[in-house]
């Protein structure tokens, strides 16, 4: 797997002929932004799409925001060249549409490889995402997700795979529980992230809340967005508990005076602290700092 | 960003009241359903659910273009979308050269976003974007030489070119050193636009001042000019004939020097009667304007008309055309009769002007 | 080259550009409308020329509708529009990119 660890709760959709949207995406403080080739462009605009994130790529500064690009399916004419053009634009993540299969993904694999050697880029540095958007999908999660060691997640784009399991979304996302664990299930066992899908409805802040909240509560990584404005809802579900950066600012005391005193355990109030739990610390005191909920010194801010 | 662009089909009865009302909630009201005939393509623009914004393509000319601002992020934005919209679509008809005609309060919002204004009058305004555009047809018209003082310009639809036709382009010669004769480019007619040019060419060939070049798409019949968009009691003869005689006034005369238009009267027909007014009072004082009467039949049973022509070659009697038109147009005529009959056959319109 | 079709890129919306490229037989001339104050005129005609120079495009009518593109959405409408103006569309040309 190539997912470093680093916070992904939110993924923000960028329409891919959009230039003012582009050109702002880097300002809402999304963890990564997801500039879409895909269903957000018409037949007609593919190229001007593609050649705009190219130069966007090369010239507009996203901070530290993780940059992602959906690319269009395996089975459109626009699928190989979206891919030269991205892995030589230098992107983070190529996403691809309705993965159904390992099989997938290694064609994917071996076409980001040719070119990141045509195009002089180190080769496995483009790394891939699979969105599952249909029962098969769901079925084949697992090969899926452990296709191959450039994949640092994948997501569930619900609005195809509801209509491929002939429902559609209610609000209280119970056609969506069986997909979503299994997800979920495959990225923890591959050790890649989980996205969830997007929620439309913008007016529904409550609906939103709650899908975010379970989510959360299943353990996903984050979500999909299509507005800026979720951002905040979403990292606001995402923080954590004073009580949390506390335990978490322990163990990592505790990994600290471990380092000091030379010893290879850690220990603390007499247990021993093993790498799951010095895991999840690491990453409350990033959502920790993200929230900016601890100052340089470590100390909780009161809000 | 949830506002999108869709399709909208007339065909779909629901539909077509929705998109009709949200017009008339502008102030488009003026549905003639031969108007409507013409469309292709209607696009609308969506807030979710609701109509906001729409335009429709008619061959070349952009209609029914109406934007509600109410609910809008920025003033505009929706009215540049939709034009982009339909501009893409015409794109991928391989069309890059169109018009629009519309209300004059809008030529702003129109030339913001590239259009060049042709013509405008109190009721409407032409303008178009793309290219070959007017500066590219002018640029490719034959010059007079500086020593011409006088040179004339004939329009003609010549469907097929008559010897009324060539009558009054002979006055006009007589008097003049040059003179231009624009045939206006329009495939609805039953001769298609490259035939009729080559019998007007071939009919005045003798002529040596006499220089005939194709209307381009600034020679419109006056006829074909869109009136969705006025008040039903305003005179849409009125505002058509205006804009075409300003058009010509404005940018075509000038380009060739012109200095006096010549027409054929038409006792018969009202709308020609205006025509001819409102030209004589729109290209005054500097450009004249000569009306000259009618060629007669040999035997003075009345005037000679494209229309008299059309109807033999439907009949298919030779007798009947063959004194009301040029050799040249005669032959062609003779050679080509079996499918002008087709094309009357297969519904082609031959009674109109 | 030569231009083989008339072709359009870009939109009319806010920070974009609109870019149509059709046959001339005379260098390249523009005919430009922008929002934007006319000092830009000179930055967006010379990034324009630089995308077509490297299409080796030096006879073509350029008409732009300027909304407040940035210099890379000029960038990125030009090639789009060369490449669907020269039939390049479906294999583009990497080297310019």
């Amino acid at each position: 797997m190539a997912a470093e660890e680093r916070l992904r709760r939110t993924m923000m959709f960028v329409p891919g002929n959009n230039p003012a949207m582009i050109k702002d995406a880097g300002i809402f403080g999304a963890d990564s932004i997801m500039f879409d080739l895909e269903d957000a462009v018409s037949l007609a605009e593919k190229d001007a799409a593609r050649y705009l994130i190219y130069e966007a790529l090369q010239t507009v500064d996203y901070g530290d925001a993780e940059l992602v690009v959906r690319i269009n399916g395996l089975d459109t004419p626009f699928y190989q060249n979206d891919i030269k053009a991205m892995v030589k634009a230098g992107i983070d993540v190529i996403r691809l549409p309705k993965v159904e299969s390992a099989e997938m993904i290694h064609t994917l694999e071996t076409l980001v490889a040719e070119a990141e050697q045509t195009f002089g880029r180190e080769i496995g540095t483009t790394h891939l995402m699979a969105a599952i958007e249909s029962a098969r999908g769901v079925v084949n999660a697992n090969e899926i997700a452990q296709a191959s060691d450039r994949m640092i997640g994948i997501a569930l784009s619900a609005e195809d795979y509801t209509t491929d399991m002939k429902t559609h979304r209610y609000p209280d996302g119970q056609e969506l529980l069986y997909a979503r664990n299994v997800i979920l299930h495959a990225a923890r066992a591959a050790g890649i992230a989980a996205f969830d899908t997007v929620f439309t409805d913008l007016n529904d802040e409550a609906g939103f809340y709650r899908e975010t909240e379970l989510i959360h509560q299943l353990g996903f990584d984050g979500k999909s967005l299509i507005n800026p404005r979720q951002i905040d809802m979403v990292n606001q579900v995402y923080q954590p508990t004073q009580k949390e950066i506390l335990t978490a600012q322990n163990v990592i005391a505790a990994i600290e005076a471990a380092r000091q005193k030379g010893s290879g355990v850690i220990a603390m109030n007499g247990q021993m602290v093993d790498r799951p739990v010095v895991l999840r610390a690491e990453r409350v005191m990033r959502l920790a700092k993200a929230n900016h909920l601890v100052d340089s010194e470590g100390n909780y801010i009161e809000k | 960003m949830t506002e999108v662009i869709r399709d909208i089909y007339l065909t779909n009865a629901q539909q077509k009241k929705e998109w009709a009302a949200f017009l008339a909630d502008l102030g488009l009201a003026n549905f003639s359903e031969q108007e409507l005939g013409g469309i292709e393509a209607i696009i609308g623009l969506y807030d979710d659910d609701r109509l906001v914004g729409t335009g429709a393509i008619a061959g070349q000319i952009i209609k029914y273009v109406a934007v509600c601002d109410r609910g809008a992020e920025t003033k505009g934005a929706r009215f540049n979308r939709v034009i982009t919209a339909l501009e893409n679509r015409l794109a991928t008809l391989g069309r890059f050269h169109h018009f629009v005609f519309t209300k004059p309060r809008y030529i702003a919002s129109f030339e913001h976003i590239g259009f060049r204004l042709l013509a405008e009058s109190d009721l409407g305004a032409i303008l178009e974007k793309g290219s070959p555009d007017v500066t590219q047809y002018l640029a490719d018209l034959p010059k007079p030489t500086s020593e011409m003082q006088r040179v004339a310009a004939v329009v003609i639809n010549a469907n097929p070119f008559t010897n009324g036709h060539r009558y009054l382009v002979t006055q006009a010669a007589r008097e003049n050193e040059r003179v231009y004769v624009f045939v206006v480019t329009q495939d609805a007619s039953l001769f298609h636009t490259s035939e009729r040019l080559d019998l007007v060419k071939a009919g005045l060939a003798d002529l040596p001042n006499v220089v005939v070049v194709g209307g381009g798409d600034y020679m419109v019949s006056y006829l074909t000019f869109p009136a969705y968009f006025m008040p039903a009691d305003a005179s849409v003869i009125d505002y058509q004939t205006t804009l075409d005689a300003r058009l010509f006034k404005n940018l075509i005369a000038p380009a060739c020097h012109i200095t006096t238009r010549y027409v054929g009267d038409e006792p018969q027909s009202r709308t020609t009667a205006i025509y001819n007014a409102t030209l004589a009072r729109e290209l005054a004082p500097e450009i004249k304007l000569v009306v000259v009467p009618r060629l007669q039949t040999a035997d003075h049973t009345g005037v000679i008309s494209a229309r008299t022509v059309r109807q033999a070659i439907a009949a298919g009697k030779r007798h009947d055309w063959v004194d009301l038109v040029p050799a040249t147009t005669d032959q062609w005529l003779q050679d080509h009769l079996a499918s002008l009959q087709e094309r009357i056959r297969k519904g082609q319109e031959i009674h109109g002007n | 080259m030569e231009i083989k079709q008339t072709a359009i890129a870009g939109t009319l919306e806010s920070s974009d550009v609109q870019i149509m490229l059709s046959q001339s037989h005379d260098g390249v001339t523009f005919d430009l409308v922008s929002d934007v104050a006319k000092q830009f005129d000179d930055a967006i005609k010379a990034t324009i020329t630089q995308v077509l120079a490297a299409y080796d495009v030096h006879n073509v009518l350029v008409k732009v509708v300027d909304k407040g593109a940035l210099d890379m959405v000029i960038r990125a409408r030009a090639i789009t529009a060369v490449q669907r103006a020269l039939d390049l569309a479906d294999e583009p040309n990497w080297e310019v990119l």
